[in-house]
C-alpha cells in the first residue's frame, strides 16, 4: 500500500510536472532564500485559468494545486514544509465612508479614498501564517491582510487606522477578502491543494496567484501564475455597450420597454 | 438537505451585468408583477413602490432609479394605448407637460450625478421619498377617509363644476387646449411639467401621483382625461429620464428592467381587473396606507442607527 502511495505521488508530481513548467517562474531575488540550503522546488496551477461570468454566474471556487519537488520528508507526518497560496485581484480604487448622525438621521460624513486597493485578496496557507514564517519576511512578501498597502498613507494616524480597518472588515464580509489559516491541504509527502471561493460581486480583470514555500521558516521557493476573471455572452455584450455606447444602449432600453408595453397591450386588451 | 436547499437557491439566480450582484429570478419577476398589479390596480405608475423595493433589496440607489425609469417605460406605454383608445389623452396639454418634463428631467440626472460624486445619493433620494410620499400618503388618506364618511352619512360627493376660475386664469401666454375644454395660460403646465421631470430623473417614478392631483385642482382639468394625459407624458419624461442616465451615469442594468417590465406588464392587466371590484375611495384610501408604509420604512432606515456605520463604494462599479 505504502509503494502504491509512493508510485501515485511520484506520477502525479512528474504529470504536473510535465505540464506545468511555465508556471515556474526563475528564482525570485530573494531576501530570504538561502542559496545552497535548499534544492527544493514548488510547482503549482490553477483549475480554470479563464472564469466567465455569465448570467447564471453564481460564483465559483477555484482549486490551486502543486507539488513540492525534491521534497526530504519521509513520512507525511514529519513534514517541515508549509505552503502558502496568495490570490489577487486587480486594484481598485475604493471609497470608505463613515456615517454620522446629522439632526436625528443617518449621513454620510467623513470618508478616504484608497486609490490601489485590490479588488481581491485571499491567502490560503497550511498554518496559521504567523506560525510559518517572521513577521518581517510576511511583510516583505506582502503577505496577510495586515501587510496590505493601499496606497494611503495611513500610519499613526487612528482615525485613518479605523477607516481602514473598515475597509478590510467590510471586503471580508463581502468575502472579497478572507485568510484561510487551513486553507492549503498536504496530500501526501509532497502533493497540496487549495480552494479559493470567487463569490457572485467577484471583481473582474486579471488575478495574480502565488504560491510559497516555506521550510522551517525560511522562503524555499515560489511560483506565479494568473487567472481571468471576465464576462462572456450576454452579460459581456450587455456591458460594453453600456460603457462604450451608452446612448444607443439606452436607447435600446427603451425600446424594448416600449416593445413589451405594446405586446402587453395587444395580448390583453378586450376589444 | 443542505445540498439540496443550495442547488435549488442557485437554479434561478440570474447575474445582473451593471448591478455586479447575482439576483433570484423569480424574486424580481415577482417584484415586477407585484408592483405591475398594484399600478393596475390603482391607475399609478408604481414607481414610488418599485424603486424603494430595489433599494431594499440590495440594487445600488442610482441604479435602481435608472432602472425603475426604463420600467414605467413599459408599464405606461400599454396603460396610454387603453387609455387612447377611450379618447382620453390630451395631446395638446400633454406636449406642453413634456416640454417642461424635458428640462426637469436633465435637471434631475445631473443632480443625481453630482450627489453620487458626492456620496450623498442615496440619503437624498430617500429624504425626498419620505417628504413626497408622506405628503402624498397623508393628503389621499385623508380625503378618501372622507369621502367614505361622507357616504356612510348618506351625502352626494361633489363633482368638479366644470369653467371654475383659481388664479391660474391671471396668467400670461393663455393657450387653447380643447380635449380639457380649458383656455389657460402655459405656465402653470409647463411648471408642473419641469417638476414631474425632475422627480422621474431624480427618484426613478412617474410622477403620476403629483401629476394627477395636479391637473384636477391647479389646471382644473376633466377627470376623464386627467389619468389618459398624465400617463401619456409619463411616457416620454421616464423614457427621456432612462436615456440620461444610461447615457451620463451609466447606471441602467437592461437585463434587471426587462425582468420587471415582463412582470409588470402581466401583473398590470390583472391589477385593472381587480381594481375594477373595489369601490373608488376605498381603492384610494388601500393605495394611502401603502404609501405611508413605504415612507415610514424609508424613515425608519435614516433614523435608526445603521448596523455598520461604515460603507464602501469601489469606483469601478456602480
Amino acid at each position: 500500500m505504502h509503494l502504491t502511495t509512493r508510485l501515485l505521488t511520484a506520477l502525479l508530481g512528474w504529470a504536473l510536472f510535465a505540464g506545468l513548467v511555465s508556471a515556474q517562474e526563475a528564482p525570485p531575488p530573494a531576501p530570504v532564500i538561502k542559496p545552497g540550503t535548499s534544492q527544493e522546488r514548488v510547482q503549482a496551477d490553477i483549475s480554470t485559468r479563464e472564469v466567465a461570468i455569465q448570467s447564471d454566474f453564481s460564483g465559483i471556487e477555484i482549486l490551486i494545486f502543486g507539488s513540492i519537488d525534491f521534497s526530504d520528508a519521509r513520512m507525511p507526518s514529519q513534514s517541515t514544509y508549509d505552503v502558502i497560496a496568495l490570490v489577487r485581484g486587480p486594484d481598485d480604487s475604493i471609497t470608505v465612508r463613515r456615517k454620522t448622525r446629522v439632526a436625528g438621521i443617518w449621513v454620510n460624513g467623513r470618508s478616504a479614498t484608497y486609490p490601489d486597493a485590490p479588488s481581491f485578496y485571499a491567502v490560503l496557507s497550511s498554518r496559521p501564517v504567523r506560525a510559518i514564517t517572521s513577521n518581517e519576511t510576511l511583510h516583505g512578501l506582502g503577505i496577510g491582510l495586515s501587510e496590505l498597502d493601499f496606497g494611503r498613507e495611513t500610519a499613526g494616524n487612528p482615525q485613518e487606522q479605523s477607516f481602514e480597518s473598515a475597509l478590510i472588515r467590510l471586503m471580508e464580509e463581502r468575502n472579497l477578502y478572507k485568510e484561510d489559516d487551513s486553507g492549503v491541504v498536504f496530500i501526501g509527502r509532497s502533493l497540496f491543494r487549495a480552494t479559493v471561493a470567487l463569490p457572485a460581486n467577484v471583481p473582474t480583470g486579471r488575478y495574480r496567484v502565488e504560491v510559497y514555500l516555506f521550510r522551517d521558516g525560511d522562503l524555499a521557493s515560489k511560483t506565479k501564475g494568473s487567472l481571468e476573471v471576465n464576462k462572456v455572452g450576454m452579460e459581456a455584450t450587455i456591458y460594453n455597450l453600456a460603457f462604450h455606447q451608452p446612448f444607443l444602449y439606452g436607447l435600446l432600453g427603451i425600446a424594448i420597454a416600449v416593445l413589451a408595453g405594446l405586446m402587453g397591450w395587444i395580448a390583453f386588451r378586450r376589444d | 438537505m443542505s445540498t439540496r436547499l443550495l442547488t435549488d437557491q442557485t437554479m434561478f439566480q440570474i447575474y445582473l451585468p451593471i448591478a455586479e450582484i447575482s439576483v433570484n429570478l423569480l424574486v424580481m419577476l415577482g417584484l415586477g408583477a407585484a408592483v405591475g398589479f398594484l399600478s393596475g390596480m390603482f391607475g399609478v405608475g408604481g414607481g414610488f413602490l418599485l424603486t424603494p423595493f430595489l433599494m431594499l433589496s440590495g440594487i445600488p440607489p442610482a441604479i435602481a432609479v435608472a432602472t425603475g425609469a426604463n420600467q414605467i417605460v413599459g408599464t405606461s406605454v400599454s396603460g396610454t394605448l387603453a387609455q387612447w383608445r377611450r379618447g382620453n389623452v390630451d395631446l395638446h396639454m400633454g406636449a406642453i407637460l413634456i416640454a417642461g418634463g424635458v428640462a426637469g428631467a436633465l435637471v434631475g440626472v445631473l443632480l443625481l450625478r453630482y450627489l453620487r460624486g458626492v456620496g450623498q445619493a442615496g440619503l437624498i433620494i430617500s429624504l425626498t421619498y419620505v417628504v413626497f410620499l408622506g405628503t402624498i400618503g397623508t393628503l389621499m388618506l385623508w380625503e378618501s377617509v372622507n369621502a367614505i364618511r361622507r357616504q356612510w352619512a348618506g351625502k352626494t360627493v361633489s363633482a368638479r363644476k366644470s369653467g371654475q376660475h383659481n388664479w391660474v386664469h391671471g396668467l400670461p401666454f393663455k393657450m387653447r387646449f380643447p380635449r380639457s375644454r380649458l383656455y389657460i395660460s402655459a405656465i402653470p403646465p409647463l411648471v408642473i411639467g419641469a417638476l414631474v421631470g425632475l422627480l422621474a430623473a431624480f427618484l426613478g417614478v412617474g410622477g403620476g401621483f403629483i401629476m394627477v392631483p395636479a391637473m384636477i385642482y391647479i389646471l382644473r382639468m376633466p377627470t376623464n382625461v386627467v389619468v389618459g394625459t398624465s400617463i401619456f407624458q409619463i411616457i416620454f419624461v421616464t423614457a427621456l429620464a432612462t436615456l440620461l442616465h444610461a447615457t451620463l451615469n451609466h447606471t441602467l442594468d437592461i437585463l434587471l428592467a426587462f425582468l420587471l417590465i415582463i412582470g409588470g406588464v402581466v401583473g398590470g392587466q390583472f391589477g385593472v381587473r381587480a381594481g375594477q371590484k373595489l369601490r373608488g375611495e376605498q381603492l384610494r384610501a388601500l393605495l394611502a396606507l401603502m404609501v405611508l408604509g413605504v415612507g415610514v420604512r424609508i424613515l425608519i432606515d435614516l433614523v435608526v442607527r445603521p448596523a455598520d456605520l461604515y460603507s464602501i463604494i469601489p469606483m469601478s462599479g456602480g
